[in-house]
């Protein structure tokens, strides 16, 4: 299977360094078990990501562009042109415009599924197919089988990078590509206006605004639900079992009933 | 008949010679080192006589024991060649002289076999080990019966055969045994002390203990296998005599971690070696399963070779077995080199050591820190950020200040630099982490790149010398630096504070006779050789200091170095709780440390019955008990 890493020129969360972010590094390793992958930058300067070569990737390829372009027409290019059958990408940049888009507008331009959120890769029973591990909310997981080509994004989940080795970092290679990415209208700068950090306290979803502080720990903790819990003192199988799958659906671990709406 | 003897110990020396070329053979497998070769044999007596034995002495039975069986040994031998000579080898009164050394010989046989037998201390390796006082009684009591014979002048043919015979049993094994057996010792050990990778150690002044640096554009980092090992690495391994002193200091093998100096070094021994005799010693305890090939120079490290990674990593670099070798060998060295090859070719360091290497390459802090937040701890105290003017001292703050616990030892020594009115003053957020944890985890690379960046900083900074609290960041600073052209006086605030109570800058008053013990950090003790200073400035402080049974350069690790608690490798027990387990012995009710690494280590053990207090602590509480 072939694959490619996008790699992005991150910026360490604390020192402000040049950095690869996490996710990417992880997303390096779930290539590792798919086949033979290789990295793909496209940007101003290629040696912010060199450390992926020390994370697992032997190769590299950069696409020079100006600070501050687009970097989806040419990474379609390059892409396109590839085709490797899963591409694989962090949720998001690390200290740039961190939109968390490109996968989405990579996907579209190749025609591709995207899945995001994942934290295990591996081939399918058939050929030219994928079977990956979705993370979603509140620690539940679902398997996706999915025709390739894929855009993966890797969820903070998946496991943990392989260690840097200096030394494979320094046998790694980082070819540059020339691309000619079609012109695409500039979009227009937006304004942005930087301001230092201020933490702010974090808003409660339905936390009652008023009221004690004894309330509002119940409304965070559930502790109101518990008291109005249903308890059923030696019920029957069958209601037992309705209620089981009726609060298994309430909280989402369950779908629907067929027809439910 | 004359002759026989004689004869004997030609032959004897000429197959020790044979089977030391042998092994030579294989030492120069190794990969090349300048060795100055007239130095070292110039200074072979000295190193010899005086640092080895003084190592030696540390066990009076085992140097008694020594002493007397190769001294008679060596003066029975090399008496007995002698005898060629027309005019020695019909006097009896030379016989008499040669009968006095083979006696020597044997009453030092006999205390080698009375150490082994009827049992064997539990340190000693067995195997060969068993046989050698055989050897030696019947080479030193065959011989002793030869000389006696000719120097009674007794004429049988048949009486001088069997002692002769006697003789050559023992002598024939024992120069044998130089390939292979526990005689190799005597001669890898002379060599190792001619060649011997760190000459200066043997100076005098400060123990020599910095690692040297990797060459980082070398074409295979590290040690992967025995062949990446210097030739003069090759044959201190095989100055092992496995007396087992290292495996009695080791803080790891004390906790049931898979380590064994001894062992280690013999099956470094045994990966280059393929008919190399089985390893009769203690084992590494709670030993990972490892399938050891038995082709020679394949790699060293993993569970598929000869050493185990967690035996790699339960080391604390605490240089304990260094200290007790007394044979010279440098185990701490051997183990850095091959981590180095685990961590920079292979990136094989366990997690939470490799989250840690990822923040020291991010954040260049070991914690993922801002280098703004380490001088948090001193919030409302005057301290002040270096600038142009020239300064006397430089806190140098280290990887404590970022520690509740240990900020509090940092506020004690900053109110006393005030108190002494000592200019000061810190680097602020220029200040980096030295790196010190990297380089032992194998990282040279990240390193080498923050030791360069904090010379580049320092240099450009104006102050007369530097302080710290942290023993690594000292031995950084101090020690290792210098590779990279950092040349700083760098002073450990244990001694700095003494400076200024001798001064009368500073005036303790009296604590009022609390039992006090002081646990020597590693990288202060062994690593520099201080050991006083804090012991001088306790004694003034009205306290009833008591010392533990191992203390000074003899002092056992808390268990923090080495990058031994990101490691984790699980063992039977915690290495601080056996530390502190011996504090209490003592009875005292507290016990001084003089290092960030220590003092968390040993306030984490719970349970403890004594306060763990930083030396500044105690000095701060009686100059205000002083006032």
């Amino acid at each position: 299977m072939k694959v490619a890493v996008l790699l992005s020129a991150g910026r360490h969360p604390v020192s402000g360094r040049g950095a690869l972010p996490r996710l990417e590094a992880q997303a390096i390793r779930l290539a590792a078990a798919l086949g033979s992958a290789r990295g793909l930058h496209a940007g101003p300067d290629a040696d912010v990501v060199a450390e992926a070569l020390g994370r697992g990737l032997s190769q590299i390829d950069h696409v020079a562009l100006a600070a501050g372009a687009d970097p989806v027409p040419a990474l379609a290019a390059v892409l396109r042109a590839a085709a490797p059958d899963v591409v694989l990408a962090g949720r998001r940049g690390q200290g740039g415009d961190d939109t968390g888009l490109v996968p989405y507008a990579l996907a579209r331009a190749l025609g591709a599924t995207v899945i995001p959120d994942v934290v295990a890769a591996r081939p399918g029973s058939e050929p030219g197919v994928i079977e990956v591990e979705q993370a979603l909310p509140k620690g539940a997981a679902r398997r996706v089988v999915a025709r390739l080509p894929v855009v993966l994004t890797v969820h903070p989940a998946a496991p943990e990078p392989s260690a840097f080795a200096f030394g494979q970092a320094r046998r790694g290679r980082i070819e540059r590509l020339d691309v000619a990415a079609p012109a695409e209208p500039a979009a227009a700068a937006i304004a942005v206006a930087e301001k230092s950090y201020r933490p702010r306290p974090k808003m409660m979803r339905g936390a009652p605004a008023g009221g004690s502080a004894a309330d509002r720990l119940k409304a965070a903790t559930g502790g109101g639900e518990a008291a109005q819990a249903n308890v059923m003192v030696s019920p029957e199988p069958r209601e037992a079992a309705r209620a089981i799958l009726a609060y298994l659906r309430q909280i989402g671990v369950l779908a629907p009933p067929p027809g439910a709406g | 008949m004359t002759y026989a003897l004689p004869a004997l110990v030609f032959v004897m020396v000429a197959l020790a010679t044979v089977q030391a070329l042998r092994r030579a053979a294989w030492w120069r497998l190794g990969a090349a080192a300048p060795v100055a070769w007239g130095a070292g044999l110039l200074a072979l007596p000295k190193r010899y006589l005086v640092d080895v034995h003084h190592v030696v002495a540390r066990d009076p039975y085992a140097s008694r024991m020594h002493a007397v069986v190769a001294s008679g040994l060596l003066a029975a031998t090399l008496l007995t060649t002698l005898a060629v000579l027309p005019p020695l080898g019909g006097s009896r009164a030379y016989w008499a002289a040669v009968a006095l050394a083979f006696g020597v010989t044997a009453a030092g046989s006999v205390l080698v076999g009375a150490r082994r037998y009827p049992k064997r201390p539990k340190r000693l390796s067995g195997g060969g080990f068993q046989i050698l006082p055989f050897l030696l009684l019947a080479y030193a009591f065959g011989g002793l019966a030869a000389a006696l014979l000719l120097a009674l002048g007794v004429e049988s043919a048949v009486a001088l055969g069997l002692a002769v015979a006697l003789a050559a049993a023992g002598g024939l094994g024992l120069a044998y045994e130089v390939r292979s057996g526990p005689m190799r010792h005597a001669v890898a050990g002379a060599l190792h002390l001619v060649a011997h990778p760190r000459p200066k150690r043997f100076e005098g002044g400060r123990p020599d203990a910095a690692l040297a640096p990797l060459d980082l554009d070398a074409p295979r980092l590290g040690v992967e296998t025995p062949a990446d090992l210097a030739w003069n690495r090759l044959l201190s391994f095989d100055a092992c005599i496995q007396c087992g002193r290292c495996e009695s200091a080791c803080p790891a093998f004390a906790a049931g971690q898979p380590l064994n100096p001894k062992r280690l070094i013999q099956d470094l021994v045994a990966a280059a070696t393929a008919d190399e005799r089985a390893y009769a010693g203690s084992p590494y305890p709670n030993a990972r399963p490892v399938a050891a090939p038995a082709e020679p120079f394949f790699r060293i490290i993993g569970p598929d070779a000869r050493i185990h990674p967690d035996t790699l990593w339960s080391c604390t670099t605490c240089r304990a077995c260094v200290e007790e070798c007394p044979m010279m060998i440098e185990h701490v060295d051997a183990i850095v080199s091959l981590r180095r090859h685990q961590t920079l070719e292979l990136g094989a360091v366990g997690a939470k050591a490799a989250a840690t290497l990822d923040n020291f390459r991010g954040a260049e802090e070991p914690g993922g820190r801002p280098l703004t937040a380490r001088a948090d701890f001193a919030a409302g105290l005057a301290l002040p950020m270096i600038g142009e003017r020239e300064v006397d001292v430089l806190l140098w703050l280290g990887e404590g200040a970022y520690d509740l616990r240990y900020g509090r030892t940092l506020r004690a020594l900053v109110k006393l630099l005030h108190e002494a009115k000592v200019d000061v003053a810190i680097l602020g957020a220029e200040e980096r982490d030295t790196g010190d944890l990297a380089r032992r985890l194998g990282d040279e690379a990240t390193y080498q790149q923050l030791a360069r960046a904090n010379v580049a900083t320092l240099a450009k900074h104006r102050f007369r010398r530097i302080v710290t609290s942290d023993p690594h960041a000292l031995h950084a600073l101090r020690n290792e630096y210098r590779a990279f052209g950092g040349d700083f006086e760098v002073v450990h605030h244990t001694a700095f504070l003494l400076e200024l109570v001798e001064q009368g800058r500073l005036t303790p008053g009296a604590l009022g006779g609390a039992g006090v013990t002081y646990h020597d950090p590693c990288y202060l003790g062994r690593y520099n050789g201080e050991t006083e200073a804090p012991r001088k400035l306790l004694d003034r402080l009205g306290l009833d200091r008591v010392e533990m049974a191992r203390h000074g350069r003899r002092s056992m690790c808390c268990g923090g170095g080495g990058g031994a608690p990101v490691s984790d490798i699980p063992g039977d027990a915690r290495i601080p709780d056996i530390r502190m387990a011996q504090a209490a012995e003592t009875g005292a009710g507290i016990v001084a440390v003089a290092c960030p690494t220590c003092t968390a280590m040993l306030e984490g053990v719970t349970g403890r019955t004594a306060e763990v207090k930083d030396v500044a602590e105690l000095l701060l509480a009686a100059v205000e008990a002083g006032r």
